[in-house]
């Protein structure tokens, strides 16, 4: 079974199997941190990489492997937190808008225009920045910017499906008009959905990361990357790693989202395009 | 004329929107601006030290008064002044603007003479070593925190071979390692974008006419496709020059440059109420003025919604 | 004398046989049909003429001779002069033809200049003539986008293009399919006016064998690759020899019944929707 599924092509199955993975570390990170990664040992402070600790310490003595496990948890966790309720609240949305049509849909997309008029980052910094720091707000914050996407997403995908024959066809058996949303739109829906989605997990790591080490995000001692980066800077000259592994860590998971995103884009575009002169 | 008379009657309704909503914001948000504005100066303050700047600051009038008061002021050009500095807000900001702008343009040339070569070349050799090599590099470049890219650019550039200054402004030599930050990042979308726009056109029924016509390779790729790429790639442009400034945000705390994000950061920590406004109408200007510049250059692009237009009036 | 030959001329798309040991020989003021359903190989042929051949389809064997000259051989370069000038094209889809974008007048300007050495205003003028030899009003259509002008408009646009300088064979690919019939119609005598006037070789490819009746000379029929017809028009309206021939003639639909479409030509590309 396993191997059916490592081979398959089908792109359900792919994006399952890597969030299948994904979940299944991060559920052990407990089990692998080595050190309780917010103890401080300051006789132990700015070690170099060892045995004992596998990518050394930094300036509160405080174990970096670990840190950076716990971490994982912290940046990775959230951010789909943060995209699940983007979901959540933004698919409904488009469904209903683009479905029912009229005055609701022409009322939500001026709300959506207003909100997709601003530059996300901006956006997500100034929320995050009024409600207070702290990682609560920042993925209201994050939210707030990301649901607006989706929405348009599904939206524009179900317009687009409606003016379709087989809807036509389907309504002519005599369906309703829940079945047809349910059985027709939604497939058609979720691939659309699913490669949007997985290019903004990494968008949305690294803006947790971003907002974090301006410091509006998670707060010290918390270990989450961003975080860990502003305070690993300053020690760049004599424990380099403090600063290299948080953002390399950033960079690798996000380009796995983005190499899974890449291949989804691929599989989903059925334009065939041809290249070269 | 009439587009441009209907534009600014919008550009007013959207700036009192705008103007509402940063109003409803600063009333909504946690946190007592004027007990803020008292801890800076680290002095123990009596209960009616603050009731009287509450009275003098008007936070005790009834909000529609405040809103109204605001409003007024606002179309006077009067921001209020900044809790820090006490200077006028629309100074504070005058001062930082041009600093801004700098930056957000110079990035936009580096991701211009990044992209546009790259991309290009992707789409010509489709499927050779050219076009891996550059999809990696928008892969890459899609996934690499900006932030953490400036910070090693610091460490390279400035500490270690001690070429550029990390920190601060004055000279041109001060923008390089900002904009080449923000400017490498931002690439990677346009290399990624171009390409595929490029090969749609090329896809398309025309250009299989142009080449049955007898053009040169080079006139049916400069003329006739890649015009023709241009209007998706101008349009999330014109999106993308928004998030420019907004990443800029990141990029000027990083190199402590002092143009209006660092400003607005500076204020969103210290709860620096007027200055926030300030900003963010300042943002809401600017974008709005960007998707004017966007609309009027589909103009020039594509004379289909030139003429159109024409007919209606 | 031979404008156009083709010999024993075979296409592969990987293994598969897209065009099978084809011949063909076309004569200066002849008028070939080459009728086939889509998938028949037919439009590979086409673009095969003029070096156009999508790179995924490899020639396997055979010659194209353009006036004896075996063109097969030549560069992209030399190739580019032939197009354009000695083979032109037109296509089914009119949209296709002019870029988007541009004046049409500008369209045909750049042509003249990448082929000629003439001067602008004698470019302007022969652009001019032609376009008023197709009945366009000439002024205007040179000023005009091609998103301003109906698409029957455009295809005679397009034709006055592929014609301005006479080129020795005119390969029109499906140019009416597009089009509604009454459009097809002056389309289909504009192209045989132009074939009188300038003399050249006409190969006409279509999937209708109503759109070749009146004009043609002779007539080839393709069927997955290989011609299995060809030869005089008259003879083979009369005495068809292959099974599929005779399909195709008795599906063409007298004149007072509405058309019907030919089994055979159904493809996969043409679900339709039932509605009971």
């Amino acid at each position: 079974m396993i191997q059916t599924l490592l081979l398959s092509r089908n792109p359900y199955r792919v994006v399952i199997l890597v969030l299948l993975a994904l979940s299944v570390i991060l559920m052990t990170v407990p089990v692998l941190v080595p050190f309780d990664p917010n103890h401080v040992d300051m006789g132990n402070r700015l070690q170099p990489i060892s045995v004992e600790h596998l990518l050394g310490t930094d300036h509160l003595g405080r174990d970096l492997f670990s840190r950076i496990l716990v971490g994982a948890q912290t940046t990775v966790g959230t951010s789909i937190f943060v995209l699940s309720i983007a979901l959540l609240i933004g698919i409904p949305i488009g469904l209903i808008s683009g479905y029912i049509g009229g005055r609701i849909d022409r009322m939500m997309m001026r709300v959506v225009d207003a909100f997709l008029a601003f530059p996300d980052y901006l956006v997500a910094i100034v929320l995050s920045g009024l409600l207070g720091p702290g990682m609560i707000n920042l993925v209201i914050a994050i939210v707030t910017v990301k649901w607006v996407g989706y929405t348009r997403l599904v939206r524009s995908t179900v317009l687009s499906e409606k003016q379709k024959d087989y809807i036509a066809g389907a309504k002519i058996n005599g369906l309703s008009s829940f079945q047809i949303l349910l059985k027709h739109m939604i497939p058609h829906i979720l691939g659309n959905v699913m490669v949007l989605a997985t290019l903004d997990i990494g968008k949305i790591i690294l803006m947790i990361a971003a907002l974090s080490y301006i410091g509006l995000g998670a707060q010290p001692p918390s270990p989450e990357w961003g975080a860990m980066l502003n305070e690993g800077k300053s020690f760049f000259y004599n424990a380099p790693q403090l600063m290299i592994i948080p953002g390399l860590s950033i960079m690798i998971i996000v380009f796995i989202f983005n190499l899974l995103g890449d291949y989804l884009r691929d599989r989903f575009d059925v334009k065939d395009q041809k290249g070269g002169l | 004329m009439k587009q441009i008379g209907k534009r600014l009657i919008e550009l007013l309704l959207f700036l009192l929107i705008l103007s509402f909503i940063s109003f409803l914001i600063m009333k909504l948000t946690p946190g007592d601006p004027v007990r803020f504005m008292l801890n800076v100066d680290d002095v123990s303050i009596s209960e009616e030290q603050i009731e009287s700047l509450r009275e003098e600051l008007g936070f005790n009038d009834p909000v529609y008064i405040q809103f109204g008061r605001w409003v007024l002021r606002f179309f006077q050009f009067d921001l209020g002044q900044s809790f820090m500095t006490n200077q006028p807000v629309t100074e504070e900001l005058a001062k930082r603007i041009p600093a801004s702008l700098a930056l957000t343009f110079s990035a936009l040339l580096i991701l211009t003479v990044i992209s546009v070569p790259i991309g290009t070349l992707s789409a010509l050799y489709k499927d050779t070593w050219v076009d891996h090599l550059s999809r990696a590099f928008a892969l890459i470049g899609a996934s690499v925190p900006s932030f953490w890219l400036g910070l090693l650019f610091i460490q390279l550039f400035s500490v270690r071979l001690g070429w550029l200054p990390s920190m601060g402004k004055g000279t041109i030599l001060h923008m390089i390692l900002p904009s080449l930050t923000l400017g490498l990042v931002m690439a990677a979308v346009y290399v990624r974008l171009l390409r595929s726009s490029l090969l749609e056109s090329l896809g398309q029924d025309f250009i299989k006419s142009a080449k049955a016509r007898g053009l040169s390779s080079s006139r049916i790729f400069f003329f006739h496709a890649f015009r023709h790429s241009l209007i998706p790639v101008i349009t999330v442009l014109g999106v993308s020059l928004g998030s420019l400034l907004g990443g800029a945000v990141i990029i000027e705390v990083l190199f402590a440059y002092p143009g209006v994000g660092k400003l607005a950061v500076d204020a969103i920590v210290r709860r620096d109420y007027p200055v926030i406004q300030g900003y963010i109408l300042f943002m809401g200007l600017f974008v709005v003025t960007i998707n004017i510049l966007v609309d009027l250059s589909y103009r020039f692009l594509n004379p289909e919604i030139r003429l159109k237009e024409l007919d209606r009036n | 004398m031979s404008v156009l030959k083709i010999e024993n001329l075979t296409i592969k798309k990987q293994e598969e046989t897209i065009v099978d040991n084809v011949c063909i020989d076309i004569k200066a003021g002849e008028w070939l049909a080459l009728v086939g359903e889509s998938g028949s190989g037919k439009s590979v042929t086409a673009t095969v003429i003029g070096g156009l051949l999508p790179k995924a389809l490899k020639i396997e064997s055979g010659n194209i001779l353009l006036e004896n000259q075996n063109i097969l051989n030549l560069n992209e370069r030399a190739f580019r002069k032939i197009r354009g000038k000695q083979i032109s094209y037109i296509f089914q889809d009119y949209q296709g033809a002019f870029s988007p974008f541009i004046k049409i007048g500008k369209q045909f300007d750049e042509m003249l200049a990448s082929h000629t050495t003439w001067k602008k205003r004698e470019r302007v003028e022969l652009t001019l003539h032609m376009l008023d030899s197709v009945n366009l009003s000439a002024q205007q259509v040179y000023n005009n986008y091609p998103f301003q002008l109906s698409g029957g408009q455009v295809q005679r646009a397009a034709i006055a293009i592929a014609t301005i300088l006479k080129p020795k064979l005119l390969i029109a690919d499906e140019p009416t399919t597009a089009l509604d019939s009454l459009t097809s119609l002056k389309v289909l005598e504009l192209i045989y006016n132009l074939k009188e006037q300038t003399g050249c070789a006409v190969l006409f490819i279509t999937h209708d064998l109503r759109h070749v009746k009146k004009y043609a000379n002779n007539l080839s029929i393709m069927l997955r690759g290989k011609l299995v017809e060809y030869g005089d028009k008259k003879e083979i309206v009369e005495k068809p020899k292959h099974e599929y021939t005779k399909q195709l003639l008795s599906a063409i639909p007298p004149l007072r019944n509405s058309p019907t479409r030919l089994l055979t030509i159904n493809t996969e590309k043409e679900k339709e929707v039932t509605i009971v």
